[in-house]
């Protein structure tokens, strides 16, 4: 936090140069070019099989990937899932991941896993994890009423806020989220944007989220990217690309309009 | 708030119950040699001794999700361990404990290696492998282990100012060990590094993403399991005084596998329901049909598989709620929504998993029996 932030890593905290990856013989991602500002929620949008959850698991390690990531002036590909996390990259999968056999509070607790904090022992390490405990269940109440409840028999949306605080624990630098609307109805669905707003606001956590649902990604994002076929075919301010309807209509198979309205 | 409050209660009163059941239960197994008969006080021995070999197998399949069908070689490795060390150097017991215990958790973080580029059926038969190879081997090392001859040592022996018979002294020792081993175990899993092999058995790339060293935690279950199992094999050569290759046999691995499966998997006192099927059940068909004691053993498993999927540790459990389904729903409501169960009280047998609609889920009051229970 103290360290002096030159300009540059300000607006390019996230820097994707030609980032090429993909699944074994499937070529993927055919070479993205895109940065994050520090403290932004940036929106990755586009249609089915155009890559954004294969740029989110590029970034976090899950798979290879050839060109560039950096975060924060330090290189994010080649490394390891674990070795990203350590770095602050905060990854919540597509379909939540959450440890079904654990408690919710278990769950949270493993966010928490390189939580060695100032003092590796103790009651200095304690301290700063009950702290983020408390911050997490501030964001969602919900999970401390479930706080000793198996994650596997929570509903839907409370697994995927749960994902998101276990992702948050280590307040991480770079947030990054996968279809958190994912099967969700459309109330809690909106509940979890607007925390994840709150999150962003609070704390500055830059975000990188990838949705189908346009609409409501535009809501929260300051800039947002539109892929297509491995490709980023539009970039622009968040509320630009919400405004324009043509585009929207045309790169993301939605009328984001006619959807407002209706 | 009130929540809140009421997780206190309830964690105070989980704590009173689970101090008084510790209490209940060291005071019966205190009593225990003094009402039985020598050779049954002996096989309760052999109990705690196996229990903490299936402790120790827990870690690795019921929590870490891996599988071993060869620790009845480290099992073996222990007792052998501390059979050259009485016979030959002459050290005395408690000096071999933890030698044995530090020798195969070493051997064990040796065999987590490869054992991390394989799973499933591949990771069994590479470890069946190693628990067919050993008895040979300690064959060949004749100078040092003996031979097909095996060692005789020392049994433990009480001290005169103890008063108690052998068998009694045998008991109590092994019984602290063993109380060690499974609190031990306990802490563990409860621990950082417990929470990590957990988590990476129920989704390996979301505990990664986390920050969960896969490595690192996958090659300690191994190491941990491998020392409870080398710690069950001194004990073994305390209680027995007695060590061959015949002994540790493939089929030791096998059973070994067998008890912690009906015993419980996951089930922190699984191990010891365990332990004792694999100590009773075979004497007892044994008892039942002198012409082909394995087919009785045999039809045993398949009955508690059948009846106890889980394992026993989990039948109270199944049992409790196939009662509650049957009750009508007022009274079996608070019974399956009561707000202290753990995780560790056996598998919940009414926990809804994810139901398939999301938006009907997320408005229903949580804890609430699952509709399936009744039509």
């Amino acid at each position: 936090m103290s360290e002096p932030v030159t300009d540059v890593t300000e607006q390019n905290f996230l820097e994707v140069r030609g980032l090429h990856a993909g699944y074994g013989q499937a070529r993927v991602l055919q070479g993205l070019d895109f940065s994050v500002a520090r403290g932004e929620v940036c929106a990755v949008l586009g249609p089915n099989g155009a890559g954004k959850t294969t740029t989110l698991r590029a970034l976090c390690g899950m798979i290879r990937g050839r060109g560039s990531v950096t975060l924060n002036g330090r290189e994010l590909l080649g490394r390891s899932p674990e070795q990203a996390a350590r770095l602050g990259v905060a990854h919540v999968p597509e379909g939540r991941g959450t440890f079904n056999d654990l408690t919710v509070e278990e769950n949270l607790r493993i966010g928490a896993h390189l939580r060695t904090g100032s003092g590796w022992r103790g009651r200095a390490r304690r301290a700063v994890v009950a702290a983020d405990l408390e911050r997490i269940y501030g964001y969602f109440p919900r999970l401390r009423q479930r706080s000793r409840q198996a994650a596997g028999s929570l509903s839907g949306g409370e697994q995927q806020m749960l994902a998101i605080g276990r992702a948050l624990m280590p307040r991480p630098a770079l947030l990054l989220l996968d279809e958190p609307s994912l099967g969700l109805a459309p109330l809690v669905t909106r509940e979890l944007f607007e925390i994840v707003r709150a999150v962003n606001e609070e704390e500055r956590t830059t975000v990188v989220v990838v949705e189908q649902n346009a609409q409501l990604a535009l809501d929260i994002a300051h800039r947002a990217h539109v892929l297509e076929a491995g490709r980023l075919v539009l970039s622009g301010p968040a509320a630009r690309i919400r405004e324009d309807g043509q585009v929207a209509e045309v790169y993301l198979g939605v009328s984001v309009r006619s959807r407002k309205a209706g | 708030m009130s929540t809140i409050t009421a997780a206190l209660g309830t964690d105070r009163a989980r704590r009173r119950r689970a101090a008084l059941t510790a209490l209940l239960a060291a005071a019966v197994a205190g009593c225990v040699p003094f009402y039985f008969a020598p050779f049954q006080v002996f096989q309760l021995t052999m109990v705690l001794l196996y229990a903490v070999a299936l402790a120790g197998l827990n870690l690795l399949v019921g929590f870490g999700g891996q599988i071993s069908l060869g620790h009845g070689a480290f099992f073996a490795a222990g007792a052998y361990a501390a059979a050259v060390m009485l016979d030959r150097y002459d050290t005395g017991h408690l000096a071999t404990l933890p030698v044995a215990a530090a020798g195969c958790f070493l051997l064990g973080l040796a065999f987590g290696v490869p054992a991390l580029r394989l799973r499933g059926l591949y990771l069994a038969l590479v470890t069946l492998a190693f628990a067919v190879f050993l008895p040979p081997l300690l064959k060949r090392l004749e100078p040092v282990t003996g031979g097909a001859m095996g060692l005789t040592v020392d049994k433990l022996q009480p001290p005169a100012w103890s008063g108690l018979a052998e068998d009694q002294w045998t008991y109590f020792v092994v019984l602290g060990v063993t109380a060690t081993a499974l609190l031990l175990a306990r802490n563990l899993l409860r621990s950082r590094v417990g929470r990590a092999l957990r988590a990476l058995r129920d989704n390996e790339s979301a505990a990664e993403v986390m920050g969960v060293r896969l490595s690192l935690h996958k090659t300690l279950a191994f190491a941990w399991s491998a020392m409870f199992a080398g710690v069950a094999g001194c004990l073994y050569t305390w209680v027995i005084g007695f060590v061959s290759p015949d002994s540790f046999s493939s089929v030791l691995s096998i059973t070994l596998l067998a008890g912690l499966v009906i015993g419980g998997l996951a089930s922190l006192y699984g191990p010891l329901l365990g332990a004792a099927f694999v100590m009773y059940v075979p004497s007892v068909s044994q008892d039942l049909s002198e012409a082909a004691p394995g087919v009785v053993f045999g039809l045993l498993i398949i009955a508690v598989m059948f009846v106890a999927p889980t394992g026993l540790a989990g039948l109270p459990g199944r049992v409790l709620g196939a009662v509650a389904s049957r009750l009508p729903r007022t009274t079996a409501a608070p019974a399956t929504a009561a707000p202290d169960r753990t995780p560790e009280a056996g598998p919940a047998p009414s926990t809804p998993s994810t139901p398939a609609d999301p938006a009907v889920a997320d408005t229903e009051p949580v804890g609430a029996p699952p509709r399936t229970e009744r039509e």
